[in-house]
């Protein structure tokens, strides 16, 4: 029996060259998106750079303890980037149930087994390095929903599918809202809103799932708090009450939000320098390396130092939606997508976050914040980025046909 | 693993696939969705940020600045008290105390599991340190004391583990030393740090130092004076803090070294008008003067007071009362069990309130120590003259509006003699003064009532103005105090009766019973008016304000200190004046005199007055009246320089129990030893 015609509905005809491997190495490099790579080499040197000077005066006698090892995850980070070029979008696509499968039991393991600190369950502890699955986790999220949506193709229409993918998602978010970790559950739910959406769902349907989400939040928040179920640990409903309230109880639960606001303000036009950026190095501002990272780089570099770097995430989500529009297929389209609104929300969330106008959630800054998950990921995501633009349908694509 | 040359095998064919992936419009206005609310949120962002740093810098700049420097103020020493010669009677010594900022307290967990820690060295117990930090809770720029006078081995453990107490600070303080022991408990108080509800009071305090001064309110955390002369005279001992600024970080911990520092200014030296000699001789002479009541068979004699004041100008010589305390055990670390007796009533009863201190808050009747002012009202209103004599009998029996006969006995029933009004007085005759009372019965109602008025005029139920507290009034009865106290709600049965002035009333009061109460100071100061020549003196304990630090032998007195002690002119006729003198002289010396076989001998003359005053009391066991032992009077006789009143709590007749001890005060005054006599029989 004769194989079924092959149907090149991604136009790989177009862009089919065989030619020798070294040549495949140089077409890959000319195909890639040199500016979104140099925004986030940019990112990723501002943010070691930065964090060299937050953390100076966190170790006695070793103020370059925490740049060294951001500096050596930043270099992991670069080997994945490198591996996440060369693999073939594709191959995410046939071993989707394999991520799915995959994430749900690494999960799964963390709530059983995870090193606790601060209230969560968030990380399997390796000795030299604490490996945060759900950073990773974020990209395989996309990867699976993607692959998921791109396989049902127009079906994405209907709303069985619509649910199903919501029903997919539901697994990993509700295992990181179990850690419990707030922040990385809305990231996700920013992900898979974000993919829905470039996958093309109907309008009603994204509005429904809107509406969904604003009843369960109600709920969580007010009804069933007042019915004596508490969805949230205490310091989580301090924390949005602090929120709403920030002026109650400066020396509690928003403590942290005052100092940081105070931090940012305080950096005025030019930043306080490294030593005279009194809220970072006298501690006032806690966790300033790793969730007010944003804080604490406003205040030792000021509104210029600040806004350079969210010029830097502009550009590299910029860079991010222009490898929607060149993916070679909706697969890859998608995944993009999802890629960029998860790194926009991180951003959003996190710098809001620092300056009071978003909740506070454990959610890290890219490439600036402590932690080695945080920066692999991140990392391995624009990795993926890269991958999708070299085998996308852009500029160099088709010169390289014309050639 | 190479691009590009992927075989179709990745992609297996779909036949649900229609048609290839194309950029359809929908996906391309998607995107431009996606990239407008990327730049909305990137606006917000930019919005805040240029909003914080931009518009606001400054105001977070200071904020920042203030953050992390913190304004530690230095206790001032507090000011010492002298006596009238200038002995140290209360003086500070260093000792160490333990701060927390609780601020710096770490958050959640380690909090507990620290303060728990803390409460073990330190013997703090939880509640306590809980409790004050809830007091405290708003306040993060003061710190709590959590313990005073800390032994050198708690502050090196907490300082080898300085780390594991974030929030701790340990300083040097000042301890107040009280060099007298238990003498004069009650006039020099105690301090302890400003409770919640004084600081509400918001009370402002003008410190005056040697250059100038300057009105300060008092602060959370303040050390300041709880009673006696400590709280009187707070503003003047208490000093002016200085500050020292130091920059710290979040923990609390001091870095690098401190800047503006102010120097406290030391509190200002008290001098009492007080002799510790004196007041020694009189804490001395009221244990010995229930000593002899004991003796006497007067089983519940346990307290009693003795005050010696100078006639003149009211200045307090010594003022005692018993039981006593040490005041050194409000001194640093309390003392559960030694602060008992001061603080739980109980506790306070069992042991018969030590913390009252009797010569100005204990009320008592003044019995036959009266008589002098129901002389002194009879002869203004001329109801009798000096010496027309009245009939000095066993008995006097008053016929009521019923006919029924009430009778009012003497103390001696055995007497039957004509007396002059000196006369009476000296032998301290009853019946002679309830005669006197019922003329002040039938006076006609238009003259008021003319015995409560002059007794008020004397300073009789009121209280005197002394500069130190609590003081009480005491109490005169008046026909219109008669009817408020005994109403149909708080007497249903006989208010009817109760509530009228009776005859019994007007005679009771002549004799200084009944309802009347007065304090040990009150007779005091009413006896220094008689002693000079009818002007009532204000009673006060503070000779003048002296600045700190000086020579004290010629200390160099602040103005202003001293208050003008007024001198009230009663109104009262010098020559019923001499008569009343010329009375109490003869109770000291006269044949007939109640107590001249106390005072008889004395080289220097003693004129004064006993008292035996009839007080219902209650003691464990026992309900009824009891005999409270009463002695006034003053010497020289001629030319007063001193007038004591004493005082025995159920000590039986005042010649037995007071006037020996009075005695001994005067003995110790004019350095001159009495002959002892055995305690006369007398009322």
């Amino acid at each position: 029996m004769a194989a079924p015609p092959a149907i090149d509905y991604a136009g790989l005809g177009r862009v089919q060259v065989r030619t020798s491997r070294r040549h495949e190495v140089l077409s890959l490099l000319q195909r890639l998106d040199w500016v979104l790579l140099g925004a986030t080499a940019a990112a990723v040197a501002y943010g070691l750079w930065a964090i060299a000077g937050i953390t100076h005066a966190d170790v006695p006698d070793n103020p370059n303890y925490y740049l060294i090892r951001q500096g050596s995850y930043a270099a992991i980070g670069a080997v994945l980037f490198v591996l996440a070029l060369l693999v073939e979008p594709r191959f995410y696509l046939r071993y989707r149930m394999v991520i799915y499968a995959g994430t749900l039991a690494t999960m799964g393991f963390i709530l059983v087994a995870g090193a606790a600190a601060r209230h969560s369950r968030r990380w399997i502890d390796l000795g030299f390095f604490r490996f945060q699955p759900s950073e990773f986790g974020k990209v395989l999220f996309v990867l699976f929903l993607a692959g998921f949506l791109a396989e049902k193709g127009r079906r994405i229409g209907e709303a069985r599918v619509v649910a199903t993918a919501v029903g997919l998602a539901a697994g990993p978010v509700l295992l990181v809202f179990l850690q419990p970790d707030i922040g990385t559950a809305l990231v996700y739910s920013a992900a898979l809103a974000a993919v829905l959406f470039i996958a093309g769902a109907r309008w009603w349907h994204l509005v429904g799932l809107g509406l969904a989400v604003v009843i369960a939040a109600l709920a969580i928040l007010w009804w069933l708090p007042a019915g004596g179920v508490d969805v949230l640990k205490p310091y989580q409903a301090e924390r949005l009450y602090g929120f709403v309230n920030p002026d109650k109880n400066p020396q509690g639960s928003t403590y942290n939000v005052n100092q940081s606001i105070t931090a940012v303000g305080a950096g005025g036009i030019y930043g306080r320098g490294v030593r005279g950026s009194t809220q970072t190095t006298l501690n006032y501002l806690p966790e300033h390396g790793t969730d007010f990272a944003f804080a604490s780089l406003a205040e030792q570099r000021g509104f210029l130092g600040a806004s350079l770097l969210l010029l830097l995430y502009l550009l590299i989500i910029w860079r991010g939606l222009k490898v929607v529009t060149l993916a070679r297929d909706a697969f890859s389209a998608i995944v993009a997508g999802g890629i960029v609104a998860a790194f926009l929300f991180q951003v959003f969330v996190n710098v809001g976050m620092a300056m009071g106008i978003a909740p506070i959630t454990g959610i890290p800054l890219p490439f600036v914040s402590v932690g080695g998950s945080s920066m692999i990921a991140n990392l391995l995501a624009i990795g993926i980025l890269e991958a999708i633009h070299a085998r996308g349908t852009g500029r160099a694509a088709f010169r390289r046909r014309r050639s | 693993m190479a691009s590009g040359a992927f075989p179709d095998r990745f992609l297996p064919p779909d036949p649900r696939v229609e048609e290839p992936y194309r950029h359809t419009p929908r996906v391309a206005l998607r995107v431009a969705i996606l990239a407008l609310l990327t730049l909305g949120l990137f606006a917000i962002l930019f919005l805040r940020l240029w909003a914080l740093q931009v518009l606001s810098g400054h105001r977070y700049l200071s904020d920042a600045l203030n953050n992390q420097v913190r304004s530690v103020p230095i206790e001032a020493p507090r000011g010492s008290i002298v006596d009238r010669n200038g002995r140290l009677l209360v003086t500070n010594v260093p000792g160490t105390q333990v701060l927390l900022w609780p601020s710096d307290l770490r958050k959640r967990t380690g909090r507990d599991t620290e303060l728990r820690r803390l409460s073990k060295v330190l013997g703090v117990p939880m509640k306590t340190i809980v409790a004050k930090i809830k007091a405290r809770a708003g306040d993060s720029l003061t710190p709590i004391t959590l313990q005073v006078a800390v032994h050198k081995d708690q502050v090196a453990y907490l300082l080898e583990h300085k780390d594991e107490f974030p929030g701790i600070e340990i300083s040097q303080t000042y301890l107040r030393r009280y060099r007298a022991e238990a003498l004069a408990a009650h006039v020099f108080g105690y301090t302890r740090e400003i409770s919640a509800a004084q600081l509400k009071d918001g009370r402002k305090c003008y410190v005056r130092t040697r250059s100038g001064g300057g009105a300060r309110k008092y602060q959370a955390a303040d050390v300041i004076g709880q009673s006696g002369i400590e709280a009187a005279y707070d503003c003047e001992l208490r000093g002016l803090p200085g500050k020292t600024v130091r920059t710290v970080d979040s923990l609390g911990r001091p870095t690098g070294a401190p800047r503006d520092e102010i120097q406290p200014v030391s509190g200002n030296t008290i001098r009492l008008t007080l002799d510790i000699s004196l007041q020694r001789a009189a804490e001395r002479a009221l244990r010995y003067g229930i000593g002899l009541a004991r003796a006497d068979g007067h089983w519940a004699a346990n307290g009693g007071a003795v005050v010696a004041m100078d006639p003149r100008d009211g200045s307090i010589l010594a003022l005692a009362s018993n039981p006593t305390y040490k005041p050194g055990v409000w001194v640093g670390r309390l003392d559960p069990k030694r602060v008992k007796v001061l603080l739980d009533p109980k506790a306070a009863k069992a042991a018969n309130y030590p913390g009252l201190d009797r010569a100005i808050d204990g009320t008592y009747p003044a019995g036959s120590t009266f008589k002098p002012v129901t002389a002194l009202a009879a002869l203004g209103q001329h109801l009798v003259s000096p010496y027309e004599s009245l009939p000095c009998t066993g008995e006097y029996v008053v016929r009521g509006q019923t006919g029924a006969g009430q009778t009012f006995k003497n103390w001696d029933p055995s007497v039957n003699e004509n007396m002059t009004m000196p006369t009476a007085i000296a032998a301290s005759c009853d019946t002679y003064f309830y005669r006197v009372g019922y003329m002040f019965y039938g006076l006609p109602g238009n003259l008021g009532h003319p015995l409560q008025d002059w007794a008020s005029r004397f300073g009789i139920g009121a209280r005197t103005g002394i500069d130190i507290g609590p003081e009480s009034g005491g109490l005169l009865p008046t026909p219109e105090w008669l009817q408020q106290t005994f109403t149909k709600k708080s007497d249903p049965c006989c208010w009817q009766i109760d509530s009228l002035w009776k005859p019994g009333d007007s005679i009771q009061l002549a004799i200084g019973q009944k309802d009347l109460l007065v304090t040990p100071l009150q007779m005091t100061r009413f006896y220094a008016m008689i002693a000079n020549g009818g002007k009532l003196v204000t009673p006060h304990l503070l000779g003048d304000v002296e600045a700190p630090g000086g020579n004290p032998r010629a200390p160099k007195v602040l103005p202003g200190g001293t208050r003008p002690w007024a001198l009230q002119k009663t109104g009262v006729d010098p020559a019923a004046l001499a008569v009343v003198r010329d009375g109490l002289y003869g109770a000291t010396h006269g044949t007939n005199g109640t107590a001249t076989s106390v005072f008889g001998s004395y080289p220097v003359a003693i004129a004064g007055k006993t008292g035996t005053a009839e007080k219902v009391v209650t003691l464990p066991g026992f309900k009824g009246l009891m005999d409270q032992s009463w002695w006034c009077g003053y010497a020289p006789a001629d030319s007063p320089t001193i007038t004591v009143c004493a005082l025995i709590e159920n000590g039986g007749h005042g010649g037995t129990a007071a006037a020996p001890a009075a005695l001994k005060v005067f003995e110790e005054f004019f350095h001159l030893p009495g002959v002892y006599v055995p305690p006369a029989n007398s009322d």
